[in-house]
């Protein structure tokens, strides 16, 4: 029995309390879009940074800020320990010097000769790589070139700060844009990429290092080859492919809790909204459902309308919800794209876990109030007259 | 007279009012040839309400049985019952009739729905009815843009939209004017002539002259049962105690 014009009528009765009921809705499933959006970003993000990185091994100095740090004779060290097939440093600066270096651009220092095995597969949406020879030239990422409406050919002021004395002397310099690379969604999108040479007398790091990146050799084992570059340079620490996975692997841990705790306060609030409404309507329409029990409607056509109606309550709140998040997502990334950052991503799965998940509360908070239509006795129903 | 449509047999029916037993209905038999227009009488509380409710399966009756065409209704199981009131069963009540939300025609067809009809089969059995009971152009007005008369004919070509082998009438008179009552009394009549089988609760005793046939309760008991010729000369069928 096709009885969706009755369903919608009802739903449609008590325009008000619909209304706010689907409204419940509609923020829960918008509280899910952000989350998950911002989930989804994440999960994108670290993928691709994983493709793009979990087939080098990362070499930082073992004792944090306090040891020694890398130096460059470490390089040759790393490079001649077998199964290394390449290994180079690279000096890794906030580009906003008074920030916390958390978020945000990073002024990079790489050979230019390393620049395509460190960047693999990622194209350049415009201009070209840095080549040897090159000074205060930069190839830079797309967040960066959004943020800062960069094209190939504009400069981009860069500054270094030193502290002489208790006093910071501030040094900036005009770096030339040569290269812009496309959306990776992956930590590449906030990079400054500069000559290497260049930057440590910028910087005036002489032969200091932040990182070495040892690639391996075809078929070597990388956690292997990490033990084996522990225990033949000083004064390192690697990171190996699969610590690396396991620490985005953490960061996607606490950002899907995040969201399953939006989705649960989500489901309680519009869960007990619509259950709310639904035993109200139908204790309200007590003597209908006697009247149409006494016309002979069997349970299964009483629970379908009345299931049915808080289901069109969920779908409708999830659209509302979805659309909203989007636009907010859209607008949210849109603002922080000029602050260098991108944080939400909207997925096909995103959208339909959403709108089922909807579709599901609504059906489901409807089960109780739609039982007690169904089991509703009509000689008692009719007797309210 | 061939098969009886409707066959009352020994029915009680006991209400527990907290742990005081009312006793609504005490072992009522009777019979009621198809094409009947039979009305019901008695003072409140003498259980005429609860008899059209065993009789419509609304209720399960504490003993006894209800045979509508020969099958023991009170005896279907829960599942069935359903069923039994849509193929059956056509109601008529006092109040509340009509679905308020719906219009004449829908509310018609929303009954038919509940049989399965195929809506192009409902749709013109409903303008059909409708029509039949002068209402072809209030059909697409809700209850609350309808008189009482206006609603009480809706209720009725719904009540007959399924052939139901009875129609059933809880005091369908007791809340219009006297006009709409013999306008509504004569369209039952006609209903009969034509075939139906038409149990109706009354108080109104001009209602009950309009029947060919009157029985009248007390105490959950029948107390007569007379067969009414037309002109008011009135007969007596059979008499129970
Ligand atoms: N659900 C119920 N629970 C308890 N007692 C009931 C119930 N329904 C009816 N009764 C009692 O059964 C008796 C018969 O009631 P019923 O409604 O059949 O009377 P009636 O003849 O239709 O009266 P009226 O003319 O006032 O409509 C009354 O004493 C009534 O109080
Ligand atoms: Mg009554």
């Amino acid at each position: 029995m096709n009885n969706f014009d009755l369903i919608l009528r009802n739903v449609t009765r008590r325009k008000m309390r619909t209304g706010l009921t689907i409204f419940g809705i509609a923020l829960g499933i918008f509280a899910i879009m952000v989350m998950g959006g911002m989930s989804e970003y994440f999960d994108r993000h670290a993928n691709r940074g994983l493709d793009l990185m979990s087939d080098k091994i990362y070499i930082v100095p073992e004792s944090g800020f306090f040891g020694g740090g890398l130096v460059d004779s470490m390089v040759s060290k790393v490079r001649r320990i077998p199964g290394v097939f390449d290994a180079y440093g690279l000096l890794w600066m906030p580009y906003d010097m008074e920030s916390l270096g958390m978020f945000g651009a990073f002024v990079v220092g790489i050979a230019p000769e390393k620049q395509e095995i460190t960047l693999k597969n990622v194209k350049l949406t415009e201009g070209r790589l840095l080549v040897p020879g090159d000074r205060y030239r930069a190839v830079v990422g797309s967040n960066v070139a959004r943020q800062y409406g960069l094209n190939v050919g504009d400069e981009l002021e860069v500054k270094s700060k030193k502290v002489q004395r208790a006093s910071t002397i501030t040094t900036a310099r005009n770096f030339t844009v040569v290269g812009i690379m496309e959306f990776t969604s992956s930590d590449f999108d906030y990079i400054i990429g500069i000559p290497i040479d260049t930057a440590k007398k910028f910087y005036e790091m002489e032969d200091q290092l932040t990182y070495i990146w040892a690639v391996p050799e075809e078929g070597v084992d990388g956690e292997d080859l990490s033990r084996r570059i522990e225990l033949g340079v000083d004064n390192i620490k690697t990171i190996s492919p699969q610590e690396l996975r396991k620490q985005s692997e953490q960061l996607l841990v606490v950002m899907n809790l995040i969201t399953i705790s939006a989705a649960l306060l989500a489901a309680i609030i519009g869960g007990l909204s619509v259950m709310n409404t639904m035993l109200m309507s139908v204790s309200e329409r007590t003597r209908e459902f006697g009247l149409m029990k006494a016309m002979g409607a069997e349970v299964r056509d009483i629970l379908l309308l009345t299931m049915g109606e808080s289901a069109l309550m969920g779908i409708l709140g999830g659209i509302i919800g979805i659309v909203g998040g989007i636009i907010f997502i859209y607008y949210m990334n849109e603002y922080l794209a000029t602050m260098g950052t991108v944080l939400f991503a909207v997925t096909y799965r995103l959208v339909i876990i959403s709108l089922l998940f909807a579709t599901l509360l609504g059906t489901a908070s409807g089960i109780l109030p739609a039982y007690r239509a169904a089991k509703m006795r009509p000689m008692e129903a009719m007797k309210y007259g | 007279m061939g098969e009886p449509v409707l066959r009352v047999r020994n029915l009680s029916k006991t209400y527990m009012q907290g742990k005081i037993p009312v006793h609504a209905l005490n072992d009522v038999s009777f019979d009621v040839e198809k094409g009947e227009f039979l009305s019901i009488v008695g003072p409140s509380g003498s259980g005429k309400s609860t008899l059209l409710s065993m009789i419509g399966l609304l209720d399960k009756p504490t003993s006894g049985g209800v045979f509508i065409d020969s099958v023991e209704v009170t005896k279907a199981r829960e599942g069935d019952v359903p069923k039994l009131r849509r193929e059956k069963i056509g109601f008529v009540f006092q109040h509340f009739n009509l679905i308020p939300t719906l219009t004449a025609f829908e509310n018609v067809d929303v009954a038919m729905r509940f049989a399965r009809v195929p809506k192009s089969e409902r749709k013109k059995r409903a303008v059909e009815l409708l029509t039949q009971m002068g209402l072809a152009d209030r059909m697409n007005h809700k209850p609350s843009e309808l008189s009482g008369g206006e609603q009480q004919r809706t209720a009725i070509a719904r009540a007959l939209s399924n052939h139901p082998a009875i129609i059933l009438a809880d005091e369908p008179t007791g809340e219009v004017d006297t006009k709409t009552r013999d306008m509504i009394v004569k369209l039952l009549r006609e209903l009969s002539e034509e075939g139906h089988t038409i149990l109706v609760v009354t108080h109104d005793t001009a209602v009950a002259q309009q029947t060919g046939r009157i029985i009248t309760m007390r105490d959950g008991m029948i107390e007569s049962d007379k067969r009414v010729i037309i002109d008011n000369d009135i007969e007596p069928a059979s008499t129970h105690s």
